[in-house]
């Protein structure tokens, strides 16, 4: 049951951190962010025995528990599959701070992909967004080996 | 098949958007004493307890640590589950696991979860350091995607949407425990609540809710013993899919991991006819648009018509097959609890307890829990033990 107290009377013990973590990538995401820094490139990866290209790549597909290896090039250019727009405000994990709003956001399939990627789409008006709205990955001049380095997905005319 | 274990109580606390007057331990212990209450018992007669939280979520490591001593886990057979949301499902399958293993004769499941400590889009995105970190867009934007996309496949309407969650909220009102009790909520002022992310509506996603809820699961000796009609498990089924929220093609639609477990689950009874066999079913309904994707991945009707079901009010208390009496998880949302709520009220059907929420007659309940991107848990709860 509910104790019987005012709100200024409880006590509340406000607790902030600044915590610091480093996360190995891994031969995968290693190879991906770098090829993405250096050559601007989106790199995934085909899987030995179902032969779909995951991206993000990664050292196992889930799906036939088999090591994978071979590297093909994706993208830059795909498909939305799907697409909202943000307008609610939340704390971007990366600078801590919150992210300004509206902002697209889609599903992205990048040519030669299996898997569709989430990101930021330039577009934010949902009004203007549409399923199968074709578009192409616009990559920061100075790259920094993440996927930040992509700023987002830009509408195309083909 | 292991030995048979059913349901002889449950307890909850009132779930609502800040319990600032308990910390998370006293708030276990309000579930807990509940659930021990309900079933006569005491807990010295508890041999094991398993507790599940989304730990992120208040920041704090070990919660079993912090709260253990809350479900009376001291010098017992005790650990923890987190699974994201479906935490309290996969608590609650694990608890239904120690007996059917036959090591166990009395085992009691606390669910738990106090939003207002933290920060839960925060918690959500401490999960992938590599992608989802930068690019995810919390659990609100994550949906709003997969509507857009099941939106255009299956011609679900904004109405029909809109008509779940005024059916859930009015629900809610029968339910003592609910956070969100709206007994005059209109499709219009659903439509009308300001957009979170396109097109999802904030009167048709779930709240975040501090809350508790205990499961006591028995034995068939102890369970025919103690209560005059158990819940038995008849069924409980596990599901992952994959990582990332893009490899899984149309997630509201496909929902490969519900259809499945739902697939195994209904082989294990015997299930043919969902809708007609089933009396009552609790689902996990983390926002409207899902509720009618997981009609159709349960096999309520076919694909493509799950929008009529809400729509000829198939669903609603006096429908064919009520979902989610309760109000839902669209109700209250206290995520490592949501799980076990909806365990617990199917068991509550069955025993005869749901108050002006029970539905004459029951004696089939589905449960389902969802979680992360893709996971599903699925639980077939009965008045018979076979």
């Amino acid at each position: 049951m509910r104790r019987e107290v005012q709100q200024e009377e409880l006590l509340r013990v406000p607790v902030h951190m600044k915590l610091h973590y480093r996360f190995p990538a891994g031969a995968h995401y290693e190879r991906f962010f770098k090829e993405m820094k250096e050559t601007g490139r989106i790199m995934g990866v085909r899987c030995p025995e179902c032969r779909r290209v995951l991206v993000p790549p990664r050292p196992v597909c889930g799906e036939c528990f088999a090591r994978t290896e071979e590297w093909v090039q994706v993208g830059p250019k795909g498909t939305v599959v799907a697409y909202t727009s943000i307008c609610f405000s939340f704390i971007d994990l990366t600078t801590g701070k919150p992210r300004p709003i509206p902002y697209g956001a889609g599903l992205i399939q990048l040519d030669g992909a299996y898997s569709a990627i989430n990101h930021i789409l330039e577009e934010g008006d949902p009004g203007k967004l549409y399923i199968g709205m074709r578009v192409e990955a616009v990559l920061k001049e100075k790259r920094e080996g993440n996927i930040g380095d992509i700023l987002y997905f830009k509408g195309i005319e083909e | 098949m292991g030995k048979r274990a059913a349901i002889i109580g449950t307890g909850q606390t009132n779930h609502c958007s800040s319990r600032e007057d308990v910390n998370e331990m006293e708030l276990v212990y309000e579930a807990a004493t509940a659930a021990l209450k309900d079933a006569e018992m005491t807990i010295k007669d508890i041999d094991a307890v398993v507790l599940a939280n989304m730990e992120l979520f208040e920041g704090r490591a070990l919660p079993d640590m912090w709260c253990g001593e809350g479900a009376g886990a001291f010098m017992k057979h005790a650990f923890k589950i987190s699974t994201g949301g479906t935490s309290g499902t996969s608590g609650a399958i694990s608890g239904y696991y120690h007996v059917a293993s036959g090591l166990f004769d009395r085992v009691m499941v606390v669910g738990f979860e106090k939003h207002s400590e933290g920060d839960a889009s925060g918690g959500m995105a401490l999960t992938d350091p590599f992608w989802d970190r930068h690019i995810a867009a919390a659990a609100i934007g994550n949906f709003a995607l997969s509507v857009s996309a099941y939106m255009a496949d299956r011609g679900v309407t904004e109405e029909q949407s809109a008509k779940v969650a005024v059916k859930a909220r009015r629900n809610a009102c029968n339910n003592p425990h609910a956070h969100l009790q709206m007994p005059d909520l209109t499709v219009k002022e659903v439509l009308e609540s300001p957009i979170l992310a396109y097109p999802v509506h904030r009167l048709e996603m779930c709240p975040q809710s501090d809350g508790a809820c205990a499961i006591i699961f028995a034995s068939e000796e102890i369970a025919k013993k103690r209560c005059p009609r158990p819940a038995w498990v008849r069924a409980a089924v596990t599901r992952h899919d994959h990582i990332y929220l893009g490899e899984v093609k149309n997630r509201l639609s496909t929902m490969r991991s519900l259809r499945e477990a739902a697939k195994a689950a209904y082989e294990i009874v015997g299930i043919k006819e969902p809708l007609k066999e089933f009396d009552v079913a609790e689902i996990y309904d983390p926002l409207t648009y899902a509720e009618i994707a997981w009609y159709e991945a349960l096999g309520f009707c076919k694909d493509g018509e799950g929008g009529m079901l809400i729509d000829g009010g198939v669903t609603q208390m006096d429908g064919e097959l009520p979902v989610n009496p309760s109000g839902g998880v669209i109700s209250t949302n206290p995520v490592g609890a949501s799980g076990t709520i909806r365990v617990a009220e199917g068991a509550l059907q069955i025993h005869g307890r749901g108050g002006k929420r029970q539905v004459p007659d029951v004696n089939l309940a589905l449960v389902t829990g969802y979680g992360v991107y893709c996971w599903s848990d699925v639980l077939i709860l009965s008045s018979k033990p076979y």
